[in-house]
């Protein structure tokens, strides 16, 4: 009887954590964070010659639904070498808490291909802005990959005030990459599509430069854009729903951008081709 | 840090002064605090509820926190005998709880701030928490017990979607979202 009560706690404190609180702050999430990725996709595009064209897949939301998010980067991970990484656009927690997080990084691990992040509004809550900067980093940040400028950025403005950084968007909007190649395409990624009360926001992206912005939150696929302005936003479903978004980038300043909307079993796509963009 | 930690035991070492209390426990970990005492009363022999105090002290991956919580637990009548080392014990193996617990910090809210429209969130502070106890009785009135918790999302998450931790976690997936902790309790 005793060897069977060891055996009991032995077994049972194996399978569990030690926890404080519901409130902790060290997520275990080896290998998901931005630098990380971004330093896969560098090696890729240092190893790779530049195609033709690429496509990166825009999950959005995949909040408590850990299942249906592992569903479908699996489901990314046979639709070949033309994905080339997962933009993710936000909410991978609801509450905020450290367990959350935890089990999206675990379905992240399933990835063949690189997974950037954007934090979301309910990623904010609790302390999940202590946990993001130290499980995925920075809130704010851009990158050039096959000369597309990419510029992830936080405009969660409920949980952070002053977002987005205005400034900071225009400055990250530089027609030159670092390595002095010229940029063909610059692509806001944000959380929240453009606030009503921003005024003046698509005005000053498009003006910077930008293209397309994409974003999540809204749980359903949207394409708007503001008649003055011009600049097209598009928004990917939630994951569950189930479905995630298709950006098609092709090579050349003067070739357009695609977006498909995409079922899990992307038997129904709903394409829209971005028009290349007029001279400033 | 040190005055609220004095507070703590001055209650759980006090209230057998003035109370009528049933019992007193505390408890480390299982998502309770560092420490968390709670003062509880028994009822219809096999049903305990109790109102307590918690603690955790600023640390790497957590801010200073106060906690408080009101919490039931079920506790099965039956026990089995064994004798270590000359000495009879008894096990409880089958006892279940929950509890209700606040958090109580500058980033939770019970109410939603100003900021936000109506409904925007839940309230962040307050968490439902569910426990299982082996409880180990070291004599009539002291008994020390090994707490397993899972956090409301959690439990919710795992119905969803018990595959996702079948596949991803040990022993069925619980590990995904189990926690433990221990405590001693005392009758009076």
């Amino acid at each position: 009887m005793k060897k069977l009560i060891f055996l009991f706690f032995v077994i049972t404190l194996a399978g569990c954590e030690y926890e404080l609180s519901p409130w902790e702050t060290d997520a275990h999430c080896p290998g998901v964070s931005v630098e990380e990725n971004l330093a896969r996709l560098a090696a890729f595009e240092e190893a790779n010659s530049k195609p033709d064209s690429f496509k990166v897949a825009i999950i959005g939301d995949p909040q408590q639904y850990p299942g249906a998010f592992e569903d479908t980067i699996k489901h990314i991970n046979t639709l070949g070498d033309e994905v080339h990484f997962i933009l993710l656009v936000g909410d991978l927690a609801e509450t905020g808490i450290k367990a959350e997080f935890e089990w999206m990084c675990k379905a992240m691990s399933k990835s063949n291909i690189p997974i950037i992040p954007v934090i979301g509004n309910h990623d904010s809550i609790s302390f999940g802005k202590d946990i993001w900067l130290d499980t995925f980093g920075e809130f704010d940040f851009y990158f050039t990959y096959f000369n597309t400028r990419f510029v992830a950025y936080n405009d969660n403005q409920y949980e952070f005030g002053e977002a987005p950084d205005r400034e900071w968007l225009r400055e990250s909007a530089e027609a030159v990459a670092e390595d002095g190649q010229p940029v063909e395409h610059i692509i806001g990624v944000s959380h929240v599509p453009p606030w009503d009360d921003n005024l003046g926001f698509d005005a000053h992206m498009s003006d910077s430069g930008y293209e397309l912005t994409i974003h999540g939150h809204e749980s359903s696929f949207d394409y708007w854009e503001r008649e003055d302005v011009g600049l097209p936003h598009y928004i990917t479903t939630q994951n569950r729903d189930p479905g995630f978004g298709m950006l098609t980038v092709y090579a050349g300043a003067d070739m357009p951008l695609q977006v498909d909307n995409c079922s899990r079993d992307c038997l129904i796509t709903t394409s829209r081709v971005i028009g290349i963009p007029s001279p400033q | 840090m040190n005055l609220r930690l004095i507070v703590l035991l001055s209650v759980f070492m006090a209230v057998p002064q003035w109370a009528n209390a049933s019992y007193l426990d505390l408890q480390s970990g299982s998502l309770m605090g560092m420490v968390h005492a709670s003062y509880g009363d028994s009822f219809f022999d096999n049903h305990h509820f109790s109102g307590g105090m918690g603690y955790v002290p600023k640390l790497d991956n957590h801010a200073e926190m106060t906690l408080f919580s009101l919490r039931y637990r079920y506790q099965n009548p039956y026990r089995f005998n064994f004798n270590v080392g000359g000495h009879d014990l008894q096990l409880s193996p089958v006892n279940f709880g929950t509890s209700l617990l606040y958090g109580k910090h500058s980033d939770l809210f019970l109410e939603l701030p100003d900021q936000y429209p109506k409904g925007y969130y839940k309230p962040t502070a307050l968490r439902i928490i569910f426990n299982y106890q082996s409880i180990l009785h070291i004599s009539d009135k002291t008994e020390v017990y090994f707490d397993i918790s899972v956090l409301d999302v959690g439990l919710i998450t795992y119905v969803r979607e018990p595959e996702f931790f079948m596949d991803n976690y040990d022993y069925l997936g619980l590990e995904g979202i189990t926690n433990w902790g221990f405590g001693l309790r005392r009758h009076f």
